[in-house]
């Protein structure tokens, strides 16, 4: 009985979250503006000569950029820098990598990918660099 | 459908003065009358393109611009408060397209308001990014801890309900009937409870600071910290929270306009068409359809005494070109009626066309495509004659320009503790307020400093 209770809970279960499951993750672009602003613009601003804001370029730029993957053209990645060990190399110096330090990287690259195509200069919104 | 996101009317319990953007002149965008499908697009409702909008029509409501959660729901002025149903091109004959807008998505994903959807409107008031606040701006929505300590995304991160709680839709905290000072400490949220939840004394009570928060003060000699946190609430019975939290306005790297002159509109570039004009950092400072702006950053506030008494200059109300700056409206206040506080504001100041026989501020027709708006054929007696028409108010056919203030008090943008303003900054050594933040507050007898510092 007891059994034949818990294969019902654990079928229940599987029929409830299936649909959860499947649905994939929708990037929070309010997530992403906090990122984008606080960790990529702020490094951007001290270390690469000033700030790029979202609205310089297209949303299809802006999703080929993240497609390739390359950063400082080429030297290194741009999903580097969304990591979780990046995150974690900063927290102490930096508010935001702090915050979302255990966001886990795909939702965090989801996060900028709407960030960016809602703020491209042909976005919904387009952003500078606030 | 009493909000005043909707009605844009609202009746000041104190002056009895019937107030609102259907009601008042301003000196940014003058006034909404005759301009309607331009402003309204900031309206909760859809198609207010002329006076005979009909406000008992509850289909009307649009719940969307407040309580969309993704992003794209946008109201481009212009469109009487519609959003984009379909690719068009707009104005017409600009080349530019806009982009439907999914409203599917966008009504299957409603949800608590957040600073993206206030800051639309409210950031963008005046016709441009923290042009008319001061103190509000795109930059708050996602503001670091130093901009703001309460809106910091990556802390408290306070939605603008967090403050304006709302009951049945009335968004507490109006400019248009300020409240000075939140009387009876601090209240829980929650609990139903009538006055003003969107004071600094809503949370933090009328004596907030304690020997621990201004442990980073160095006390004056024989001051233990325990003196000098009563020392610096006592401060509160005369000062604003805001005069020492709030150092200055247009932090976020967002200018703010400080003044505009619509005299000065109407001149062409050397095509002979209307031009823009822009300073070293890319911002508009001339526009022949609008003239000429004043813009800045990190502004520090005008200080005055307020007891909560706001009057404006309605349409009709006599205004004088004396020299000075007629008022747009005015804090009444002083150092000795037993409420006022000492008040951080932005004084707007603006050159607008008034009309000198009747004596009154006029509401021109400035947008749109017709031959009389301003912006089209550059004749301020016509679009005079077209604004007032609407408001059915006289008007001479005359039209001159007269200078005018405007007052707005300075509410956000609340630094960390650390930035707030030191004692040096009212007093000096020697009590004079020459040097002072607080030299042009009348009525003030300062004390001189203490010879010690942070």
């Amino acid at each position: 009985m007891r059994l034949q209770k818990s294969i019902l809970i654990s079928v229940m279960a599987c029929l409830l979250g299936a649909p959860l499951m499947a649905q994939a993750y929708e990037g929070d672009w309010k997530r992403g503006h906090v990122y984008y602003r606080m960790v990529c613009t702020a490094c951007h601003v001290e270390k690469a000569g000033g700030a790029i804001g979202p609205n310089t370029r297209a949303k299809a730029e802006w999703a080929a950029y993240l497609q390739a993957d390359k950063h400082a053209k080429g030297k290194d990645r741009v999903t580097f820098y969304l990591s979780k060990a990046y995150r974690d190399s900063i927290k102490a110096s930096n508010r935001a990598a702090a915050k979302f330090v255990d966001v886990p990287e795909l939702e965090l690259v989801d996060d900028i990918k709407a960030f960016v195509a809602r703020s491209a200069k042909d976005g919904d919104a387009p952003t500078g660099c606030r | 459908m009493a909000t005043k996101h909707w009605a844009w009317e609202s009746i000041n319990p104190d002056t009895r003065q019937v107030l609102g953007k259907k009601r008042v002149v301003n000196n940014y965008c003058l006034g909404i009358a005759s301009n309607y499908a331009y402003c309204t697009s900031c309206h909760a409702g859809y198609g207010w393109k002329d006076n005979k909008f009909d406000f008992s029509a509850a289909e009307n409501v649009d719940c969307l611009v407040c309580h969309d959660t993704t992003g794209t729901y946008r109201k481009p002025s212009g469109l009487a408060g519609h959003p984009v149903y379909r690719e068009m091109e707009f104005p017409p004959g600009s080349g530019e397209v806009l982009h439907p807008v999914d409203l599917r998505k966008v009504a299957q994903k409603v949800g608590k308001t957040s600073r993206y959807n206030c800051g639309a409107c409210h950031f963008y008031g005046g016709g441009g990014d923290g042009v008319k606040h001061g103190d509000m701006d795109s930059s708050l929505g996602a503001p670091e801890w130093e901009l703001d300590v309460h809106m910091d995304a990556t802390g408290l991160d306070f939605t603008c309900a967090t403050c304006h709680v709302t009951t049945g839709h009335q968004v507490p905290g109006s400019r248009y009937s300020p409240t000075i000072r939140g009387e009876g400490g601090p209240f829980m949220r929650g609990k139903v409870d009538k006055r003003n939840p969107a004071t600094c004394e809503a949370c933090h009570g009328s004596r907030p600071h304690t020997a621990e928060t201004v442990a980073h003060i160095k006390p004056p000699p024989g001051f233990s910290a325990t003196a000098l946190a009563a020392m610096v609430n006592n401060h509160g019975i005369k000062l604003a929270c805001q005069t020492c939290h709030i150092p200055a306005m247009a932090r976020g790297g967002v200018a703010t306009k400080l003044l505009w002159d619509w005299s000065a509109g109407g001149r062409m570039g050397p095509d002979g068409k209307p031009m823009v004009e822009r300073d070293e950092q890319g911002r508009v400072i001339y526009d022949s359809k609008k003239g000429k702006y004043v813009l800045g950053e990190n502004v520090i506030p005008e200080y005055v005494w307020f007891n909560g008494e706001v009057r404006y200059t309605l349409m009709g109300d006599k205004v004088e070109k004396q020299g000075g700056y007629a008022p747009i409206n005015r804090f009444a206040g002083s150092p000795n009626d037993g409420k006022s506080r000492i008040w951080p504001v932005k004084v707007f100041r603006g050159i607008q066309p008034y009309d000198p026989v009747t004596q009154s501020l006029v509401v021109p027709h400035t947008y749109g495509t017709d031959e009389t708006a301003y912006g089209k054929n550059f004749n301020w007696q016509k679009a005079v004659a077209a604004g007032m028409a609407d408001v059915g108010a006289p008007f001479s056919g005359k039209v001159d320009f007269i200078q005018t203030e405007m007052y707005w008090p300075i509410n956000h943008m609340v630094a960390p503790k650390a930035k707030a303003l030191t004692c040096q900054d009212c007093h000096s050594r020697n009590g004079s307020l020459a040097e002072g933040r607080l030299k042009n507050v009348k009525g003030l007898n300062m004390r001189p400093l203490f010879r010690w510092s942070r």
